[in-house]
């Protein structure tokens, strides 16, 4: 009997120890997904408790009403057609077309489903219909609006603005825009996709973008990555393939910074073989590639470091930002940002503030650390490499007189495209003015020439936030 | 006589909010769309419990505070299976009924055990014909062909051969026929998966582990089990299609959310929907889920009452397994206690199986969650373990008072 009572303490641990882990995962999953669970369009319960409710009100950052709803509860958007048409990806729509958009994964403030029991009770009393959360957003009508005027038309792509020390996003635009209070009827057969977010949904090869990522995993890799130079005749055969670099050009021998510069692909092929395809694939990690993205006020697709097929002329393509890599423009923001920011990448935010019928608030955004990627030194180098570009390299249309523009260009290169797409990633380096941005204008031709420009734009917007 | 009057004001304390916690939900039903039948059972579901769990123990003892915590889980099914569709709350009623029944049945073959000893043999037989049955004429239901049809009643044979392999199993293991008890409760394995049950399946192999390591000692045994279950979990979703679409969906069932991801998807959902507070009884909609009223009713409960009383429903079962460890240790035979630590472990583990597919801790298998599913076989075997469990305690009482009076005698003389 005495031999029992040992066993049966195990046995009494291992299953308290089972039905502990239920409490364990069951709390964690809710906390964690809980919201997207609830944002789900499979949601009847959400869906129809929305019809007793009055949506809330959307503003942006500095006031302006983006959507509001009558007594009756119908939704309706910026009377400017321009401007609920350059919001429309981000605030989303009322028949939901636009998946994630404020609109739906923030149903929970919008329908006062967050509420507590009080001030439902309260309003249950007032005898009116339950009103839901007024929500501030981050992004700039503004801005966002400049942005889509001098987005190329006819032309699918992305722009994201975001505050590098916050993650505070200022413009999360996808083209082309369409108006949500009037739909054209074959919007679905434009080959364009209008309802698709590209800046947060579109996963593609971010081109020489990438070249940053290479460049910190040498800087991780390789003590004297900095002095080191780098042969390029214009061609190099790895495999039965041969990297060049844009128009043929032979950079001669070259150092790491002036590779940034100028974007050698063949410079960047011999780095990724010479660290290898684990340290870039590490390198990618540490800045959120193959996470599970998990943002309390955005729903972005994973980005993928590839996994198959990794024969060598494949890692030295990736080195350039080619082969089977995936990213989103938003995700090439977050690691530009990081780069900015000391090393530092901060979660993007969106929600400023929600604030209830009973006037009490909450939400409001309070900034968090997603990953450190780099040491600030580190950070440092690489931002001085970006400035070149800027100054000197293939982003010298970005430059804006008077502000300190740092940036990387990129061609990214897609089967069955006429044109490469066009991919501009930057920032300012101005304390007051902490803003990294990432442009990508799809089949549209070198990044310096079809990127690069519009990035000079929407920074020399940015230049008016100063007096704000 | 000291042990009970220290024990009964606990008893007392935890039966009435028990009482009024039904009062007023019932009350609640009631009131919002004036159903004469809510008001009665506001009356009659707590009336029940005092009398179930005060009363009744009067008449042969029994340990009051496991009574009360399982009508507590029972009273909990009732009201939200009536709350979802008042049909099958009032079945669940008749079935509770008839479940009591079957747990005296339960305590009085643990009583008269010197005496009933010799029906082990018949009781193994029994749960392997039982059991062998389904395979041979038994219907599909939900993938697994665990059922069968019987007089026009059609009911799960694995549900009571639960009952008789936990005594067989307790007995075989007491004498130390290891062997055998291996080889018996292979048979019921093999029967099991040949019905596609494997979450019945899985919930007897643990069992079966946990007795026979807890009656040997052998770490061995425990190793080898559980390695051997890593094994044919590996070598199940290799060979079986339907395992291996179980576990697809377990990865990601976002996937086909419209078909095959469909319930679980929708538990999640009712999950988030209820968060810490429910939406209020009566106000959810976990009806959405077309198994709402067995496999998924612990996801109504966590839709409806929230994550905070969820909690508690487990912690309850964690309570049931505690106090049926502790019988199982105050208990003077090997048999009984192995008998009550099986039958403890046999509510914790199924819980923890259908709530852990609830939540996608582990894939969904279609178990009942012990006490408070729909389905009359499944309640009554519940209640059948408890009458299990109950039989050992008041064994235990019975030894206790004989102590007593022998030392009373010793005193006097």
């Amino acid at each position: 009997m005495k031999l029992i009572k040992r066993n049966v303490r195990i046995i009494v641990f291992a299953v308290l120890l089972l039905l502990g882990s239920l409490v364990g995962y069951g709390a964690y999953s809710l906390a964690v997904y809980g919201n997207r669970w609830f944002s789900s369009a499979s949601n009847v319960y959400a869906r129809r408790h929305k019809a007793d409710v009055i949506p809330g009100r959307i503003y942006d950052r500095n006031g302006t009403l983006l959507a509001s709803s009558d007594e009756s509860g119908k939704r309706s958007y910026n009377n400017d057609p321009a401007l609920r048409s350059a919001l429309v990806h981000v605030i989303g729509d009322s028949a939901n077309n636009v998946a994630y958009g404020v609109e739906s994964f923030m149903a929970q403030y919008l329908y006062g489903f967050t509420d507590s029991f009080v001030d439902r009770l309260s309003q249950a009393f007032q005898g009116t219909r339950r009103r839901g959360n007024d929500l501030r957003i981050s992004i700039d009508a503004g801005l966002s609006l400049a942005i889509t005027k001098a987005f190329p038309a006819g032309k699918a792509g992305a722009v994201v603005v975001m505050n590098y020390k916050t993650g505070e996003l200022l413009s999360l635009q996808s083209f082309p825009v369409f108006d949500p209070m009037n739909i054209p009827k074959d919007i679905e057969e434009d080959p364009l996709k209008p309802f698709w977010n590209k800046a947060t949904r579109w996963l593609s090869a971010p081109g020489s973008t990438f070249k940053v990522v290479t460049l910190a995993a040498a800087l991780k890799n390789i003590p004297d990555a900095m002095t080191k130079t780098y042969e390029c005749t214009g061609a190099y055969q790895v495999g039965d393939t041969l990297v060049t670099d844009a128009g043929m050009a032979s950079h001669g021998t070259i150092n790491l910074k002036k590779a940034v510069e100028v974007s050698c692909n063949i410079t960047f092929a011999k780095l990724a073989l010479e660290v290898g395809d684990e340290a870039l694939r590490k390198a990618g990690q540490a800045f959120g590639m193959d996470d599970h993205f998990l943002f309390t006020d955005l729903v972005v697709e994973n980005s993928v470091y590839p996994t198959t097929n990794r024969v060598n002329k494949e890692i030295a393509w990736t080195g350039a930002g080619q082969s089977a890599l995936l990213l989103t423009p938003l995700h090439m923001t977050m690691i530009t940002a990081a780069i900015a920011n000391d090393g530092v990448m901060m979660e993007p935010k969106i929600l400023l503030q929600a604030s209830n019928a009973a006037g009490n608030t909450r939400g409001s955004i309070t900034p968090r650390v997603y990953k450190t990627p780099l040491k600030a030194h580190e950070a440092d180098v690489i931002a001085d490499a970006m400035r070149a570009v800027v100054t000197s390299g293939t982003a010298r249309r970005a430059a804006v007189s008077g502000l300190k523009v740092s940036g990387k260009t990129g061609s990214a290169q897609v089967a069955g495209q006429a044109e490469t797409n066009a991919w501009f990633v930057g920032f300012l380096d101005e304390p007051d003015l902490p803003y990294a941005v990432c442009v990508v204008v799809e089949d549209a031709g070198g990044g310096g020439q079809a990127a690069a420009p519009l990035a000079g734009t929407i920074f020399s917007q940015l230049r008016h936030l100063r007096h704000d | 006589m000291m042990d009970t009057d220290r024990h009964r004001p606990a008893e007392r304390r935890l039966v009435k909010p028990m009482m009024l916690f039904m009062f007023s939900a019932f009350l609640l039903l009631g009131l919002k769309d004036f159903n004469w039948l809510s008001f009665v059972l506001a009356i009659l579901v707590p009336l029940g419990l005092h009398i179930t769990t005060l009363l009744l123990p009067r008449l042969f003892p029994a340990d009051t505070l496991l009574l009360g915590m399982a009508n507590f889980l029972c009273a909990v099914g009732i009201l939200t299976l009536y709350r979802m569709d008042p049909e099958r709350g009032m079945n669940q009623i008749v079935m509770y009924a008839l479940g009591l029944g079957v747990m005296l049945l339960g305590i009085l073959y643990i009583r008269f055990w010197q005496r009933l000893k010799a029906t082990v043999p018949l009781v193994a037989v029994a749960a392997v014909v039982l059991m062998a049955m389904p395979v041979f004429f038994g219907r599909e239901r939900n993938g697994a062909k665990a059922w069968i049809a019987l007089f026009g009643v059609s009911f799960q044979p694995s549900e009571i051969a639960k009952l008789a392999h936990l005594v067989v199993l307790a007995f075989l293991l007491s004498r130390r026929r290891v062997m055998m008890a291996m080889i018996f409760a292979g048979a019921c394995l093999v029967l099991l998966m040949l019905q596609k049950d494997l979450g019945t399946a899985l919930i007897y192999y643990g069992i079966t582990l946990i007795l026979i390591f807890s009656a040997t000692g052998s770490l061995t045994v425990l190793g080898l089990g559980t390695a051997g279950a890593a094994a044919g979990a590996v070598l199940g979703y290799s060979m079986f299609s339907h395992v291996k679409r179980r576990v697809a969906i377990w990865v990601d069932p976002w996937v086909d959310h419209r078909g095959s991801g469909y319930q679980i998807v929708q538990s999640l959902i009712a999950m988030a929907n209820g968060g810490l507070w429910g939406t209020g009884l009566g106000l959810g909609n976990a009806n959405v889920i077309p198994e709402y009223s067995t496999d998924f009713i612990f996801s109504v409960i966590l839709n409806e009452f929230g994550v905070l009383f969820g909690l508690c429903v487990i912690a309850v079962y964690a309570l049931i397994f505690i106090r049926g460890v502790s019988i199982a240790m105050r208990s003077r035979t090997k048999f009984h206690t192995l008998l009550a630590l099986g039958c403890a472990s046999f509510i914790a583990l199924q819980a923890f199986v259908i709530i852990g597919g609830n939540i996608k801790l582990i894939p969904l298998t279609g178990v009942t969650l012990p006490l408070v599913s729909y389905g009359g076989t499944s309640l009554i075997s519940s209640l059948g373990i408890m009458g299990l469990l109950q039989g050992v305690a008041s064994v235990n009482q019975e030894d206790i008072k004989e102590d007593q009076m022998i030392a009373l005698i010793g005193e006097e003389s």
